[in-house]
């Protein structure tokens, strides 16, 4: 065979020898460290359930009238609220109840944790024009890693449910936080700062009174997009035992169920449509009292 | 156009004229066979598809497959051609109903003995068994739902079921109602899929865990990890048909898991038109030992159906030599 035919690959010996070796290594790592790490998550995973039991456990109308509420304090407005409950009954009679409230639970979590995690990375990147090249490509790793190739190591490491769940989820759906965070403060105008700064303004109160807040709406904005790739989650991480409105879509695919995928995917829609008008309204109000007060 | 592929081709390749020898050779014309996602099916799919390209000259090829939609297309479509390794116990009926209406031919067994070697069920590791003998039976197993503890409802035990959507799924979860295995204090966990329930399997094994989860033979999961299928008592064959396959099963009783019929499966359209492959597919049943030794080389090296096959075919020649005539085999044997 000519070489330049063929690309000159390593051996498929030597290859295999390598792959072995890496699996090995992955393995007595979580031979050694798996209860350990294990261990580490569980007040992640015990959040996570008594999360799910408050939802489940709490008569409907009080989840609803919650939901409304919140939606009319994020939104103040009367058609959105009304939208809101409306989609949520027909969720309810069509039977998904239980499954959204696990999908909701599941996806609040993971957001929470994306903001608890995002903001202070995306602070920091915003700050260091190193820590931005560094962080940056790793962003874009986690966005087009399909998922299946870590999710299975996470499996291995901590079995199935709901915590490499939330991981694979929070993985998936972080990135927008941390990019949106990074790049709302480094569009606050500089006159701001020298304004601040000119009143003796610490780091501190820079970040905390102008960069933060005049990054509000670009954050939000990166929160919106998490919660929006968190959902588009749910199925893949219902393959890794997760309980929620994956599962059954996962099921219609594997069975050929179509009402039952669609009924299904649907709800899944309305809950990001929900979570989507919700927090852009409250983006959009943050940004017109900030237009308001010029 | 009322004119099947295979007539197609050799009218193509005649008024060519110069192509006469591959004019033989697409007798058989494209075939596809499928592939399924576990590593035995892999392997037999690979062989099979070797064999028939290079010995009978068929243009096949290996199309991915599971086992519920390839049985529906083969059945609506008739294609793939061939599924070499198709679990029949979980699609009975639609199977039934396609062979009755002319659509599928049932050709024969993929494994010799598939009763002792080859089946569903319920199965603990062996390290369990050494502390706690009496987990060799279902009864057994109840008493210690501690054992197999759900670390997401702790005081609870977990017995590990079968993927969202799979035909077992249905079968596990009677089994458990019909096993009062909730009275036992056992959750019925849904790994979400095969990957998902293997990694699952794994892990717990890998750390010395309890476990206690569905999972079929052969399979290279199972000829890696020591574990000892869970008796559950004499199969009934009509109530397991009658209810426990069933999704509305209202009064699931204690049953086992019947014995796998684990067939090679041809599209009647190819089964009629190809009498020489046909040939080739009823003799070619795989014995244990031949399968086990190609399950264990694919697990030990990594290997893919395709290397495997071609391991298979190099280091088991006198195997799979019986399976074809003396011509074929040499035929293969020279594209090795």
């Amino acid at each position: 065979m000519m070489w330049s035919n063929t690309f000159p690959q390593i051996a498929e010996s030597t290859l295999r020898t390598l792959s072995r070796a890496i699996d090995k290594g992955y393995l007595t790592f979580s031979r050694e460290y798996g209860a350990a790490i294990e261990a580490f998550f569980e007040p992640l995973l015990y959040f996570l359930i008594g999360f799910e039991r408050v939802l489940l456990g709490s008569p409907w109308w009080v989840i609803i009238g919650t939901i409304g509420l919140i939606s009319y304090a994020a939104s103040r407005s009367w058609k959105l609220v009304l939208g809101v409950v409306l989609a949520l009954c027909l969720i309810g009679v069509f039977g998904m109840w239980e499954n959204t409230m696990r999908t909701m639970a599941m996806i609040l979590v993971c957001t929470l944790l994306s903001i608890l995690i995002g903001i202070p990375i995306g602070i920091f990147m915003s700050r260091s024009g190193r820590g931005q090249k560094i962080i940056l490509p790793i962003l874009d790793v986690m966005q087009t890693m399909p998922s299946f190739v870590y999710l299975i190591p996470v499996v291995m490491l901590l079995g199935i449910g709901r915590v490499p769940g939330l991981i694979a989820v929070v993985i998936y759906a972080i990135p927008p936080v941390i990019r949106l965070t990074n790049l709302g403060i480094r569009l606050v105008e500089k006159d701001a700062l020298e304004a601040a700064e000119a009143f003796g303004a610490s780091r501190l109160q820079k970040l905390l009174k102008v960069q933060l807040p005049l990054a509000l709406p670009t954050i939000m904005a990166g929160i919106n997009q998490t919660i929006m790739m968190a959902l588009a989650m749910v199925v893949i991480a219902s393959m890794i035992g997760v309980r929620g409105l994956g599962q059954p879509v996962l099921q219609a695919v594997t069975n050929q169920y179509f009402a039952l995928g669609l009924f299904n995917g649907t709800a899944v829609v309305v809950l990001a449509i929900i979570f989507d008008r919700v927090t852009q309204r409250f983006g959009l109000r943050l940004q017109k009292h900030r237009e308001g007060a010029r | 156009m009322k004119i099947t592929k295979p007539s197609y081709i050799v009218a193509i390749a005649f008024a060519l004229g110069v192509l006469g020898s591959t004019a033989a050779q697409a007798a058989c014309g494209k075939v596809t066979i499928a592939e399924m996602n576990w590593a035995s099916a892999q392997a037999a799919a690979r062989v099979d598809a070797f064999i028939l390209k290079h010995g009978y000259g068929c243009a096949s090829e290996t199309v991915p497959g599971d086992t519920m939609p390839t049985a529906v297309s083969m059945t609506e479509k008739g294609r793939p051609d061939i599924a070499p390794e198709l679990w029949l116990n979980n699609i009975k009926e639609p199977i039934d109903k396609a062979i009755k209406e002319k659509r599928l031919v049932i050709v024969g067994d993929v494994l010799q003995n598939a009763d002792k070697n080859a089946g569903e069920g319920w199965w603990v590791p062996r390290y369990m068994l050494e502390k706690t003998p009496e987990l060799t039976t279902i009864e057994g197993v109840k008493k210690h739902a501690s054992l197999f503890k759900d670390p997401e409802d702790p005081g609870k035990g977990r017995l590990l079921g079968c993927p969202a959507g799979w035909a077992c799924q249905i079968s596990t979860q009677n089994l458990y109602d019909a096993f009062a295995m909730k009275d036992a204090g056992f959750n019925l966990v849904d790994p979400g899929s095969g990957a998902a329930l293997a990694g699952a399997i794994a892990k717990a094994y890998n750390r010395g865990e309890g476990i206690l989860t569905y999972y079929w033979a052969p399979t290279s999961l199972l000829s890696k990890l020591d574990m000892v299928r869970v008796d559950m008592g004499p199969h009934d064959k009509n109530a397991f048909e009658k209810c426990i396959g069933i999704a509305d099963c209202a009064n699931p009783k204690p049953n086992s898991f019947p014995v796998s019929e684990i067939k090679t499966v041809v599209a009647t359209k190819f089964a009629n038109t190809n009498p020489a492959p046909m040939e080739y597919l009823k003799s070619r049943v795989w014995t244990p030992e031949a399968f086990g030794a190609v399950l264990t080389y694919m697990e030990k090296e990594q290997a893919n159906g395709q290397a495997a096959a071609v391991w298979f075919l190099k280091n088991h020649e006198k195997t799979w030599s019986e399976w074809v005539p003396a011509n074929i085999a040499a035929k293969v044997k020279a594209a090795l």
